[in-house]
C-alpha cells in the first residue's frame, strides 16, 4: 500500500503542474512545445548579447543536406547564473543541440538545451528555484 | 641489495602519497577555481543581516530581483481596475508575452526605449547603486545604465505636469521625484510626470502623465532593504493599487556588471531570431526558456 501512495505522488504533482497556467514570459507560443534532438552541429558563431544571446550552427541532416540553424537563448545575466559565459561556445565547436524548432517552419529555435564536446550539459531554464515575480512578468 | 629493495618501496610509496594528494586536490581547485579581482560574480551574495541597519541611508550598491534566488521573494502587483481610458490605450497595446518579439509594440522590445519609472524597478532591477547627495538621494541603475535624481530638500511636487504652460514640468522617463525619511529606517518618495511612452508594466498596463507614484523604501538591516510601490493614476485606474514589494541585498564587494540595451543587438535579434520565428498571439501560452534561476 505503501508503495502504491509513493507511486501516486508524483502522477498527483504531474497533474497540478499540468493544470497550473503558463504564463507567457517571453512569447514562446511561437516556438515547437516539444524540443527535436540535432547532433554534430558545428557552432558558426555565439553572438553573447541583449536581448537573448544567439547560438548559429551548421546541422547536417540525414540526408547530407547542411542546414544553417539560429538558437536562442536568455539574456546573458539570466544565462551566468546557469553557468554560461561569453566564451561559452566558439567557432569550430561541436555540440548537441535540443531546439525548439519555430512554428513558421524557419531554421530559427528556441533552445532547450546543449551539450558540449566534453558532456557538459548547459540549459536555458531551470526551475529550481521560484520565480520572485508572482504572478507578473519575469525578467528575460 | 636489501637497500635498493627498501629504496624502491620507499619511493613507490612516495609516489602513491604524492598522486593521492594530486587526485585529492584537482577536484578541489577544479570545483573553486581563482577568483579574478575584476570579474563579476553575481552568484556571490551577502549572507546574514550584517548587523543593525544604518539610520537614515540607502547608500551602497545592492542586488535585486531576479539577480539570484538568495533575493526574498516580494509580492507581485496587484491587479489593476482600469477606467475607460485605460482600457482603450491598453487595448492599443500588443505585449511580448503574447505577440511575442515579432508581433509585440513593446517599445523597450522593439526599439531598446527605455523602460522609465516605475518598470525599470518592477521588471528589470537586477543590481543598482544608491548615493545619497547633500540635497537629493540618486538611484544608479544597472540595466539601461539610467539615473533617477529623488530631491530631499524639502521641495514639493510640481503643481503643473505635461501641460501647455511654460512653467509646466515636462514628462521624463524617469519623473519629478521628492523624497523625505519618515523615521530613521524608512524614505519615502513620491514622483509624477512620468512619460506617458512607457508602460506601467510589462502587460501592456498604461499610465497618464499626472499618475502619482509611492515607494516605501525600509532599511531592513545593514544587508536588506525592500520596497512597497503604489500607483494612484484616475486618468487610467479607478482606484491606486500596489504595484508589488521588492527586495534588495548588499552586494558583498560593491561591484556590479555593465547591462545596457544595445539598438544595433536588439537590431540583429529581430532580425535573426526574433521576427523570422513570427507571431502567435492566439496561440496557447508557453514559456520553454529564457533563465529562471531567482527570476
Amino acid at each position: 500500500m505503501r508503495l502504491r501512495v509513493r507511486a501516486l505522488v508524483p502522477m498527483f504533482a504531474a497533474v497540478l503542474a499540468l493544470g497550473t497556467p503558463l504564463a507567457a514570459h517571453h512569447g514562446d507560443a511561437a516556438y515547437a512545445a516539444t524540443p527535436m534532438e540535432m547532433k554534430g552541429c558545428v557552432v558558426t558563431e555565439f553572438d553573447w548579447m541583449n536581448p537573448h544571446s544567439l547560438i548559429k550552427f551548421d546541422y547536417r541532416t540525414a540526408t547530407g543536406e547542411v542546414q544553417h540553424w539560429t538558437m536562442e537563448i536568455g539574456s546573458p545575466p539570466s544565462m551566468t547564473l546557469l553557468g554560461w559565459s561569453r566564451t561559452t561556445l566558439r567557432a569550430g565547436d561541436v555540440i548537441t543541440a535540443y531546439v525548439y524548432q519555430a512554428r513558421s517552419g524557419v531554421q530559427v529555435g528556441r533552445t532547450n538545451k546543449v551539450i558540449l564536446a566534453d558532456g557538459t550539459v548547459l540549459a536555458d531554464r531551470d526551475d529550481s528555484t521560484p520565480s520572485r515575480y508572482g504572478t507578473t512578468e519575469a525578467p528575460k | 641489495m636489501r637497500h635498493i629493495w627498501a629504496r624502491a618501496v620507499v619511493a613507490v610509496a612516495a609516489a602513491v602519497v604524492v598522486s593521492s594528494a594530486a587526485v585529492a586536490q584537482t577536484p578541489q581547485s577544479q570545483a573553486k577555481p581563482a577568483k579574478s579581482p575584476w570579474v563579476y560574480y553575481p552568484l556571490d551574495t551577502i549572507t546574514g543581516d550584517g548587523g543593525p541597519a544604518p539610520k537614515r541611508d540607502l547608500s551602497g550598491t545592492w542586488a535585486g530581483p531576479g539577480s539570484t534566488d538568495a533575493i526574498p521573494r516580494g509580492a507581485a502587483a496587484e491587479k489593476p481596475s482600469l477606467t475607460p481610458l485605460g482600457q482603450q490605450v491598453m487595448g492599443q497595446h500588443k505585449p511580448i508575452g503574447r505577440y511575442g518579439p515579432a508581433g509585440t509594440n513593446d517599445p523597450t522590445a522593439r526599439y531598446c526605449d527605455p523602460l522609465g519609472f516605475p518598470l525599470n524597478f518592477i521588471y528589470q532591477n537586477r543590481a543598482m547603486s544608491v548615493a545619497t547627495m547633500p540635497n537629493r538621494v540618486v538611484f544608479l541603475l544597472q540595466f539601461g545604465g539610467f539615473w533617477r535624481e529623488v530631491w530631499t530638500d524639502g521641495r514639493p511636487l510640481p503643481a503643473k505636469v505635461g501641460g501647455d504652460d511654460r512653467d509646466s514640468l515636462d514628462p521624463t522617463y524617469m519623473g519629478y521625484s521628492v523624497g523625505h525619511w519618515e523615521d530613521d529606517y524608512n524614505f519615502v518618495i513620491d514622483t509624477t510626470g512620468l512619460d506617458e511612452r512607457t508602460w506601467l508594466l510589462r502587460d501592456g498596463t498604461p499610465h497618464s502623465v499626472m499618475a502619482r507614484v509611492q515607494e516605501r523604501w525600509t532599511r531592513v538591516d545593514h544587508n536588506t532593504m525592500k520596497v512597497a510601490m503604489t500607483i494612484d493614476d484616475p486618468k487610467m485606474f479607478t482606484r491606486p493599487f500596489s504595484l508589488g514589494t521588492y527586495y534588495y541585498r548588499w552586494v558583498p564587494n560593491q561591484k556590479i556588471n555593465e547591462w545596457l540595451c544595445v539598438p544595433s543587438e536588439t537590431l540583429k535579434y529581430l532580425q535573426e531570431q526574433g521576427d523570422p520565428a513570427g507571431s502567435y498571439p492566439d496561440a496557447e501560452p508557453q514559456r520553454l526558456g529564457g533563465g529562471g534561476r531567482g527570476r
